[in-house]
């Protein structure tokens, strides 16, 4: 048995699979798609995510012979590949979250032991465990002042930025991989009060959900 | 009625939009501009409500948030009832219905005034709890009719139909005060590209130049605001938030700002585009840097009956006439201590009436304002002041008298002149509350005959506030200081900004120091004399006070109740203290300071509380597998934040069984067939590294070093004290990699718990944690029928001598990757499947379609408890409190004394009392008569004949209905109960009965482990 256990708990098979939005949209409530909406709702659902700890002198290279994208060289910011559809985010100064689209998780996991070989670093899937809400439109910025104490005016969140703070009664990481798209990155069990927290600030702008 | 005191033309109001409004039941019109109170004043209404302790009648006074007696209770219906409005706050709309806060049966007949008038002068401070406070028993009849007769508004019976919320807002420059001051000093702010916000409490920006006699730039004062406020809107960096309060200033800049965004439109906020909208808004400014521009509140003078209807603060006289267009009476005598005061007497003629005298306490007036009131031929009395008031519902005559202000006595010159108004000024003091809220102590000075603010770090006060009076020292201070604080933060004003406007010098005399007018009486024995009229305190009162021996400020407010009141003393505090000073003979800085505490005028709570109410009050935590226990009709359980079953009735011939019901059938079920619980909830954290055996080793009390791949075994982990924190089963998944479970509600704790350690003593570990809590979806499957119903649905060798008791193995549940553990919480075989949350679902479900011919019944929170009590399995947090160690709990076997390294906790646990063999110890408790469920809390004796007080000896953990025993059982901490196996203890209820119970071992079911083992 090797040092460290690596298990692939994704099924070839997706049926019946649920995201953390599932229940959340089954009961809704779900406004209709409203073109006049000043905010757009939409669940990034199924996404791989996993957390890389360890030192940036250690994770970098391998990280880039990797996935191709470095390690965010700041704190509090993320890097993209070419398609936008992988993400290293900083979390805190030994730790990283790395979102892929869905199925490349386990892959990306073995190739990274790989290429780190003996070096102290670990990696754990959490997959399951979260998910990526995206707003957009005119008044999400607005909306996001109502949920959070961080500063989201431009001067202060630049594209490229990705927070861990507070949202609401609960905690999200908050980031804004490109202009008019903000991400938050939140736990599967307080993804339903999230839903409805949004919900409720974007009311008075005109909310769309996106399935 | 008609609108007997709108004067023909003038005033910021829209004559063309007449609007109707209720006063105590009562019809008026006004007009759109106005605030209730002008449009009150307009209509001729004199009396707005009764006084707080003697029910006098009572005016209007101010015309802004210091208006101590237009405190109006608002609302068409009981749903939107808000209390404690300032109708000089108010602005006017179509339908307004408002009441007095203070009268029973109504302000004109009032009961309380015949106490009042009958026992005024016996009702000195203390007079409530003097008279009424005797027979004790008695108060709470009393308090009923007093507290209906005194009071300041009721709560609505109804539900609030509105929604508030917040808005977090962070700013380079934050102004408080659209006035003078705070408008030149945005403009500079906003031309260094900073970002700025500006606030103002009233209906609309421009402060007291919307009210001003002066011309800027050659324009009058209003037309000037109009043209920065224009200005400013349109540029990016700056937003700007009239009626809109600072109410706090709290630590690092931090400032709470309350917008009232549907006030001024109805009393419920209208939708919009069928949007609902907010009535109010909280602001959560983070500012770099504050700008104070508050400007000053003007003083009125105390002096004898100054409270009835008609006398009101000069400066808000000439507000209701220049910006309402309302003169609020005929004839006005005017009683002054400085120049800028005369402008009243000069709008007062200029709206066509009579200004009887202006009566002025200095020697000369010659200032430039005294000259052009002599010029108009209005008669001006020098070193005299208004010494009494005449009229009870209204002012009728002015007693004046010339007096002597050093030696605080009448000189004679007695007159009484005929007057339905009598304004007054003594003064401006600044608004110093918002300095004062972040603990700084502001500072006298007595060029300025007032408080400035102290210094406050990222702040900068200028104008009015700073003690700056005339317009154009006002600007120029705002534009100086605007600059110091852009330079403060970095930012660079621009050299080629607009220049202040011209403004013309104004020419003035210095103003005297006159708070309290001397009368020919004594303060004890004149009429009274009021200094704070919303909790009628009077001069007399304070002068009791020192005289009764309290010294200091702070004592004489709270022995009198000055500035208590919602408007926190804004008008009432310098004369109080000035009086108080007198008294004392030291001056009003030696007396003491004045504290201002938040918020600065009331917030509504649902601003407070915005959208964190209801359904958003507190997050609610669901599992993968939330939706079915919903569609299956669970009861749930808070458990910390999550919503956990807590057991799933069943309805039997259209009966909803009970939780007892409930408990027993899923009991049974566990015990007998197979049952399955939900425990995704529980923490877990994946740890990696080649320490993380180590590290196990540290923080668990019990041995790791020798766990395989493979293996599971049950962890205590103690705090630093020895005490038992958090228990769980951890997993070897490989050499360097470790699973580990925590309780639901302790995850979070031991996480950091985890990480502190690390982080903080022994960084040079080679480990890292990272919860997966929400990752993995758990499902215990448990009971004699567990190994059958799993055959069917997995590839895993489920056969005991491959897969035993404390093993894990990997594979395939339904179709879906799984891990599986074989950890028992109920003391029968079981297994915990672990997948990952996403597919939780169809694992759970066909686990139902291929369990039902087995019995499979769902069971909540509540089972679990009966059962792992049963097995005499601790719950950390239930059955421990932070003073039971793993000895207490008879947990040695999971102590590693001989561990190479010294563990948390082992050194707590070799302490003396840590051995004492009299701690309360674990053990079960088997009340005598089996229908007996003992109560959990309840406390033990060993002799029920003891008097009271008893000797304890411990107290009930857990207690539960066992259906598989057949009786009531309970766990408890009981002192030395180990060695009192067998013995029968005592638990003396409330009720007087007295419960008989048999100390047994804590393990009720199968002892020797034998079914978990199978």
């Amino acid at each position: 048995m090797s040092e460290i256990r690596e298990f692939d708990c994704r099924p070839n098979d997706q049926t019946g699979a649920e995201s953390p939005l599932a229940w959340s949209l089954q009961r809704g409530p779900v406004p209709d798609a409203d073109t006049q909406a000043g905010v757009t709702l939409r669940e990034s659902a199924f996404m791989g995510h996993l957390i890389l700890r360890g030192g940036a002198i250690v994770l970098d290279e391998a990280v880039r012979e990797v996935l191709g994208i470095n390690l965010p060289a700041r704190p509090n910011t993320l890097t993209l590949d070419s398609t936008g559809e992988r993400s290293i985010q900083w979390l805190s100064p030994d730790e990283w979250l790395i979102v892929v689209p869905g199925g490349e998780e386990f892959a990306l996991e073995k190739a990274l032991r790989h290429a780190l070989g003996q070096a102290h670093f670990s990696l754990v899937n959490v997959s399951g465990g979260q998910t990526v809400i995206t707003l957009s439109g005119p008044k999400a910025r607005e909306t996001l002042k109502k949920s959070t104490p961080y500063d989201v005016h431009p001067s202060a969140f630049p594209v490229g930025k990705g927070v861990t703070t507070i949202f609401a009664k609960t905690s999200v990481t908050l980031r804004q991989p490109k202009a008019d798209c903000w991400e938050l990155i939140v736990r599967r069990s307080f993804a339903d009060y999230l839903y409805r927290w949004l919900l409720d600030a974007a009311a008075e702008f005109g909310v769309s959900v996106e399935r | 009625m008609t609108q007997i005191h709108r004067s023909s033309r003038g005033g910021r109001i829209d004559r063309s939009r007449e609007l109707s409004f209720t006063f105590n039941g009562k019809r008026y019109t006004g007009y759109a501009g106005d605030t209730l109170a002008s449009a009150l004043l307009a209509n001729g209404v004199d009396i707005v409500n009764r006084s707080f302790k003697y029910s006098r009648p009572r005016g209007i006074v101010a015309a802004g948030p210091e208006e101590p007696n237009a405190v109006v209770q608002l609302g068409a219906s009981e749903a939107a009832q808000v209390p404690n409005v300032r109708a000089t706050q108010q602005a006017l709309y179509e339908g307004l219905v408002a009441r007095s806060t203070n009268g029973w049966p109504n302000v004109q007949r009032d009961m309380m005034g015949m106490i009042g008038k009958l026992g005024g002068s016996f009702m000195p401070p203390g007079f409530y709890y003097k008279t009424f406070m005797a027979p004790a028993s008695m108060w709470m009849t009393y308090e009923k009719y007093i507290r209906k007769s005194a009071g300041l508004g009721r709560s609505p019976l109804e539900s609030d139909p509105d929604i508030y919320d917040h808005l977090n807002q962070h700013c380079d420059v934050l102004v408080i005060g659209g006035g003078a001051a705070g408008l030149a000093a945005a403009r500079i702010a906003a031309d260094s590209g900073a970002r700025v916000m500006l606030c103002d409490e009233q209906e609309e920006l421009g402060g007291s130049l919307l009210d001003s006699r002066e011309a800027l730039d050659g324009l009058p004062a209003p037309e000037w605001v109009s043209q920065v406020v224009t200005e400013l809107s349109a540029r990016e960096n700056v937003e700007l938030l009239p009626r809109t309060t600072a109410n706090g200033y709290h630590d690092h800049n931090f400032v709470t700002l309350h917008e009232r965004r549907t006030e001024h439109l109805w009393d419920t906020a209208p939708a919009v585009n069928r949007r609902p909208q907010a009535r109010s808004r909280l602001h959560r400014v983070r500012a770099r840097h504050v700008i104070l521009a508050t400007g000053t509140h003007e003083r009125p003078l105390v002096y004898g009956n100054n409270d009835v209807p008609g006398n009101m603060v000069a400066g808000a006289v000439s507000t209701y006439i220049r910006r309402f267009g309302v003169v609020p009476g005929h004839k006005l005598v005017l009683s002054v201590s400085n120049d800028y005061a005369y402008r009243t007497a000069l709008d007062w003629h200029e709206s066509g009436r009579e200004v009887v005298a202006i009566v002025d306490a200095r020697a000369t007036s010659r200032g430039e304002l005294a000259e052009q009131a002599r010029a108009l031929g209005i008669r001006i009395i020098n070193q005299s002041a208004v010494i009494e008031a005449k009229g009870s519902d209204r002012v009728t005559a002015a007693r004046i008298a010339r007096i002597d202000l050093d030696a605080f006595c009448v000189l004679g010159h007695e007159k009484t002149l005929s007057c339905d108004t009598i304004a007054s000024s003594g003064g401006y003091s600044p608004v110093i509350h918002l300095s004062s809220h972040t603990g700084t102590r502001p500072v006298w000075r007595d060029d300025v005959l007032g408080f400035v603010p102290g210094d406050v770090k990222g702040m900068t006060s200028v104008g009015g506030v700073h003690g700056v009076f005339a317009l154009k020292a006002v600007l120029e201070h705002a534009a100086e200081g605007a600059r110091r604080a852009l330079d403060a933060i970095g930012f660079e004003s621009d050299s080629s900004a607009p220049k202040l406007p011209d403004v013309a010098e104004r020419r003035e005399e210095p103003a005297c120091a006159l708070f309290q007018v001397p009368h020919v009486k004594s303060a004890m024995r004149a009429p009274k004399q009021f200094v704070d009229l919303q909790n009628d305190v009077t001069a007399a009162g304070i002068e009791l006070a020192t005289r009764e021996g309290f010294e200091s400020i702070e004592h004489v407010k709270r022995y009198t109740a000055l500035g208590f009141g919602t408007d926190q003393g804004k008008l009432g505090n310098i004369n109080g203290m000035a009086v108080a000073a007198r008294c004392l003979k030291r001056s009003i800085p030696e007396v003491g300071t004045t504290v201002f505490r938040p918020n600065y005028t009331p917030v509504t709570f649902g601003a407070i509380v915005g959208r964190h109410c209801r359904d958003l009050f507190d997050p609610e935590r669901y599992t993968a597998l939330h939706a079915w226990h919903v569609e299956h009709g669970a009861e749930f359980e808070d458990v910390g934040q999550w919503k956990r079953p807590w057991y799933f009735p069943r309805t039997v011939n259209g009966k909803k069984e009970t939780m007892h019901e409930a408990v027993s059938r899923e009991s049974l079920a566990v015990r007998e067939k197979v049952g399955i619980l939900d425990a995704s909830t529980l923490g877990k954290i994946d740890i990696q590294g080649p320490d993380a055996r180590e590290f196990l080793g540290r923080v668990y009390t019990n041995k790791w070093a020798k766990l395989a791949p493979g293996r599971v075994r049950y962890g205590l982990m103690c705090k630093d004290d020895g005490m038992l924190m958090d228990d769980g089963t951890t997993s070897c998944l490989a050499e360097n990699h470790f699973l580990m479970t925590t309780t639901t509600g302790g995850a979070a704790g031991v996480m950091e718990w985890l990480e502190l350690w690390h982080q903080t003593e022994w960084p040079e570990l080679e480990v890292y944690f990272t919860s997966v809590t929400d990752h993995w979806a758990t499902m215990t499957v448990t009971g004699p029928e567990a190994r059958k119903l799993m055959s069917e649905v997995t590839d895993i060798d489920l056969s005991p001598d491959q897969f035993k008791f404390m093993d894990w193995r990997e594979g395939n549940v339904a179709g879906i990757p799984a891990r599986v553990f074989r950890i028992s919480f109920t003391g029968e075989l079981a297994y915990e499947i672990n997948v990952q949350a996403n597919y939780a679902m169809p694992v759970w479900k066909t686990l139902f379609e291929k369990g039902e011919k087995y019995g499979l019944t769902p069971y909540g929170t509540e089972t679990m408890h009966v059962l792992r009590a049963e097995k005499g399995l601790i719950i950390a947090g239930q059955d421990t409190d932070g003073s039971v160690t793993p000895e207490d709990l008879g947990m040695q076997w999971a102590v590693g004394y001989d561990k190479p390294f010294a563990w948390i906790g082992k050194r707590a646990l070799t302490r003396p009392d840590t051995a004492r063999t009299d701690r309360k110890q674990f053990v079960g408790l088997k009340p005598r008569d089996p229908e007996v469920v003992l109560e959990e809390g309840a406390q033990i004796v060993f002799d029920p004949e003891q008097s009271i007080p008893m000797t304890m000896v411990g107290h009930v953990t857990s207690s539960y209905y066992s259906p598989n025993l057949g009786h009531g059982f309970a766990l408890a901490v009981i002192k030395g109960g180990r060695d009192r196996l067998g013995q029968t203890v005592y638990l003396p209820m409330k009720d007087g009965v007295v419960h008989e119970a048999e100390i047994v071992s804590p393990v009720f079911i199968d002892p020797k482990g034998e079914r978990q083992n199978v």
